[in-house]
């Protein structure tokens, strides 16, 4: 039901609750050397595995770092690492389905088709594959977990813009000379970018899962920078006396990924032509 | 002397409504889809309800069968036989459903499971009402496809409902309304999506099963011509109201409400007199 | 019929091949660093050179696939750079227990997803309809290495129900097999059933507002029936395609579980080819578990054409 000042709460409530862990999340990231109580790399093995207090409110690690300053670090690697990759494998799919539409005939099939090619490997399989052959480092996670996004960007960029090329404003714009390269980028593009939000959103909680899966198995950001899944790694070794290094850093991936997904959700909710249930 | 006329000194009739009103909650008030519509149906009376999408026939048909969303709101009457069907509860509607009361839609097609074989969804009333196995039911329909003039039952109960030309498909959901030999059928415009030919092989058909077995029938349909070939009674709906009813030969030849006077207007010539404008 | 199967089975056999190519490409693409991983940062330009030479590894790429796949298709997977083990045998003794983690995970999952996904769809809107999309949204942002850990955490440290970890074939000791696989296969079939949840539901609230299962409530047929007898076969079929999909991905996650737990599959001996730049180990890894997500993908494809009689009728035709 709108209200007076016109905003249906209703229709947003997803998108609102998503976007509010989100926007925690992400001023984490941004703010942490403020937000942060400690630095994350200040040792004092004198306070080394000690529980959640008043001085470290999730206590501290295996090297007497703050967990709590750590997690808030590590967002900013999560945050760093999904943006790089959701943007590669937006800018990069997209591209590629476009043109693979707009052009039709032997360039679709064998953009698709080699798409579809990348996308039978399980995506953790790839990304690690990729790592493998790149080297590990956050910058090469990025790039790695990117190139897993393509295929998946690609298809809904084909789709989205088949759907565009069958409305009659395309055919307007040929008739008029429109070049190309500027149907595809003034007609086109724009009216692809509502689904493609919705599954960047989606894909950012994914990158920050593959991300942390990487960094679990040592593949991504390298010890002492703190990743939610190093901490995780290091965390499961310490399992009997700290427990609380192994729940912190996942919560912190379980609240990134849940607001993500409610945002990504809610968005398709909103975008969506949307009948009244 | 007609049926009414007849009836009017025997009994009750097959079905009777009265004043049913049929509204649907929206945000600011309500629709009206059924305005106080009152009819009847004699046994061994073909009715034809007469109007265009939107009068509220099919609404009409929909609150006999008790099928209507579930949120739509229901006043009146509605009376098949004895029984008040607004007042059963769910479980004796259930029973009363394909039993003595049948339905037999607009899209035969659609209608029809197409992952279940024809003998199987035609003798069904027979194993949810009469408690046979699959086996007997199936045996059973092959009886009952012949009786609608579907060449080769035997075979045919085999079959998938693709396997069915739209024909046959409209003759197999007829067969599945008649498995028990119900007091009244309701059929929601069962030829509109049926070639001129074969739809008057159904609509002899439904006659011949009138004749047959005396079974009631409430035909919706916005062709005049259907009703002409096929109607006792005629009811014309506009917006939700009856706003005419009588004898089809009354109705043609004397229209006296100015919708059904356009209605007439509007349909290639029927009989060999001009109908009054 | 049979040209279907035929059909499916070139693709199949088509993409495989080409998937080996990029996994062999990606894999090989940089120089130098095997050689570095098997003898040491210290190795001598030379040393370098010797491994590099005596595995082939200075050769063009071109050259070395076609060698590689030559041998694989005659069963010789190559050796490992470490430890100079045959690949071959270490793989095939590994993948038993990969097939039965994803076997049993996606059990699992289905199990939790088609009772609650049908059960949601036939209560659409109502409590259990949002309480069971809000489990889903929960469970699927579950990262499954952290479930994981979460069970050892409370199944083995604290009730001490469950070891952490480690691999008895089930013919040796079933028990013990069952008691070390349900950690790692709830961890990856629960955090699965979340998307399934929503696809069956969402399946099923298709198959419920069909004309046909108008028609079965117009026979008369109670609630129960129409779901048992009319919808579910119907809602199958969408589901399994993408119940495949998530299988696929179950096979990925296992690199993740399988080191977690301990569990010998091929998951962990990819993880192991990784670590220790053991290419031929890596590259046999990655191409058994991309067999495995398109064999699977084949059956269910199959599976599914035969599930819906109206694919049956056309290719017939």
């Amino acid at each position: 039901m709108a209200t007076a000042a016109g905003f249906d709460f209703r229709r947003w409530r997803l998108v609102l609750l998503g976007g509010l862990l989100v926007g925690i999340v992400l001023f984490a990231a941004i703010f942490a050397p403020w937000v942060a109580p400690y630095s994350p790399f200040d040792l004092d093995v004198a306070k080394m595995l000690q529980g959640p207090s008043a001085a470290h409110w999730l206590g501290t690690d295996e090297l007497g770092r703050d967990v709590l300053s750590r997690a808030i670090y590590a967002a900013r690697i999560s945050m760093q690492v999904a943006l790089l990759a959701v943007t590669v494998g937006l800018v990069g799919g997209t591209l590629i389905g476009m043109t693979a539409a707009y052009f039709g005939g032997l360039v679709e099939q064998a953009l698709m088709r080699a798409m579809d090619l990348l996308f039978s490997f399980p995506a953790i399989l790839l990304a690690v594959v990729l790592m493998a052959s790149l080297g590990t480092s956050v910058l090469n996670a990025m790039i790695a977990i990117g190139i897993v996004f393509i295929p998946g960007f690609s298809r809904l960029a084909r789709a989205s813009t088949q759907a565009v090329l069958r409305q009659q404003y395309i055919e307007a714009a040929r008739s008029i000379g429109m070049s190309d390269i500027r149907i595809i980028f003034r007609e086109i593009l724009p009216n692809i970018t509502a689904p493609l939000m919705v599954e960047a959103a989606v894909a950012f909680a994914y990158a920050v899962l593959l991300e942390s899966a990487l960094s679990f198995l040592g593949l991504g950001a390298q010890p002492p920078d703190p990743s939610w899944g190093n901490m995780l790694s290091t965390g499961r070794g310490f399992m009997a006396q700290a427990p609380w290094l192994s729940i912190v850093p996942g919560m912190a991936m379980f609240i990134c990924v849940l607001g993500f997904n409610l945002l990504g959700d809610g968005l398709r909710d909103v975008t969506d032509p949307h009948m009244r249930e | 002397m007609d049926i009414r006329s007849r009836a009017l000194q025997d009994g009750r009739p097959t079905l009777s409504i009265r004043d049913l009103t049929v509204d649907f909650p929206k945000r600011d008030g309500a629709f009206r889809a059924v305005d106080g519509v009152s009819l009847d149906v004699w046994p061994g009376e073909i009715v034809g309800v007469i109007g265009e999408s939107g009068s509220g026939k099919t609404m009409t048909a929909l609150s006999t069968l008790r099928m209507l969303p579930k949120r739509a709101v229901v006043s009146g009457s509605i009376e098949l036989g004895q029984r008040r069907i607004l007042d059963l509860s769910p479980a004796d509607m259930r029973k009363l459903r394909g039993d003595r009361l049948s339905f037999i839609p607009q899209d035969a097609m659609r209608a029809l499971n197409p992952t279940m074989r024809i003998g199987r969804q035609v003798g069904e009333p027979l194993v949810l009402h009469r408690n046979l196995s699959f086996k007997a039911a199936v045996s059973r329909a092959v009886d009952l496809l012949r009786a609608v003039h579907v060449r080769e039952p035997e075979r045919r109960v085999e079959d998938y409902p693709h396997g069915f030309s739209g024909g046959m498909q409209q003759r197999a959901m007829i067969a599945m309304g008649l498995a028990l030999e119900p007091e009244l059928i309701i059929a929601d415009e069962p030829t509109t999506a049926l070639d001129v030919t074969v739809q008057a092989q159904v609509l002899k058909l439904l006659k011949e099963i009138r004749d047959r077995e005396a079974t009631s029938i409430l035909f919706i349909t916005h062709d005049l011509g259907v009703v002409a070939e096929l109607c006792d009674w005629v009811y014309v709906m506009y917006r939700g109201k009856i706003v005419e009813q009588g004898s089809v030969e009354r109705i043609f030849m004397d229209p006296r409400d100015d919708y059904t006077k356009m209605l007439l207007a509007s349909t290639p010539t029927l009989f060999p007199r001009e109908a009054a404008i | 019929m049979i040209r279907l199967v035929l059909t499916r089975l070139a693709g199949f056999v088509l993409t495989l091949f080409a998937a080996s190519v990029v996994l062999f490409v990606t894999i090989n693409v940089l120089p130098g660093s095997a050689a570095k991983s098997a003898l040491g940062i210290h190795a001598t330009a030379q040393a370098i050179q010797r491994f590099e030479a005596q595995h082939g590894l200075d050769r063009p790429l071109l050259v070395q696939y076609a060698e590689w796949l030559g041998r694989i298709l005659q069963g010789d997977f190559g050796t490992s750079f470490q430890n100079g083990v045959a690949v071959g045998p270490e793989l095939l003794k590994r993948l038993p227990v990969t097939l039965e983690l994803a076997t049993f995970a996606f059990i699992i999952a289905n199990l939790i997803a088609i009772p609650l996904g049908a059960w949601a769809a036939r209560r659409h809107q109502k409590g259990a309809d949002r309480s069971i999309t809000f489990l889903a949204t929960i469970l699927g942002a579950i990262p499954n290495f952290w479930l994981a850990t979460l069970l050892v955490l409370v199944f083995t440290l604290t009730l001490r129900w469950l070891p952490p970890g480690g691999f008895t074939p089930f013919t040796v000791n079933p028990m013990m097999n069952l008691k070390q696989m349900i950690m790692p296969a709830l961890s990856l079939g629960v955090v699965s059933s979340a998307l399934l949840i929503r696809i069956m539901r969402a399946s099923m609230l298709e198959v419920l507002s069909t004309d046909y299962v108008r028609t079965a409530e117009a026979k008369g047929a109670s609630s129960r029936t129409i779901v048992f007898r009319h919808s579910m076969r119907n809602a199958f079929i969408p589901y399994l395609n993408v119940a495949a999909v998530e299988f696929g991905f179950l096979f990925g996650s296992v690199v993740v579980i399988e080191d977690i737990f301990l569990l010998p599959g091929v998951g962990s001996f990819v993880l192991v080819g990784i670590i220790n730049r053991d290419y031929p180990v890596l590259l046999a890894g990655a191409l058994a578990i991309t067999l495995f997500v398109l064999t699977l993908n084949l059956v269910v494809d199959l599976i599914a054409s035969l599930l819906d009689p109206r694919q049956v009728k056309a290719r017939n035709a």
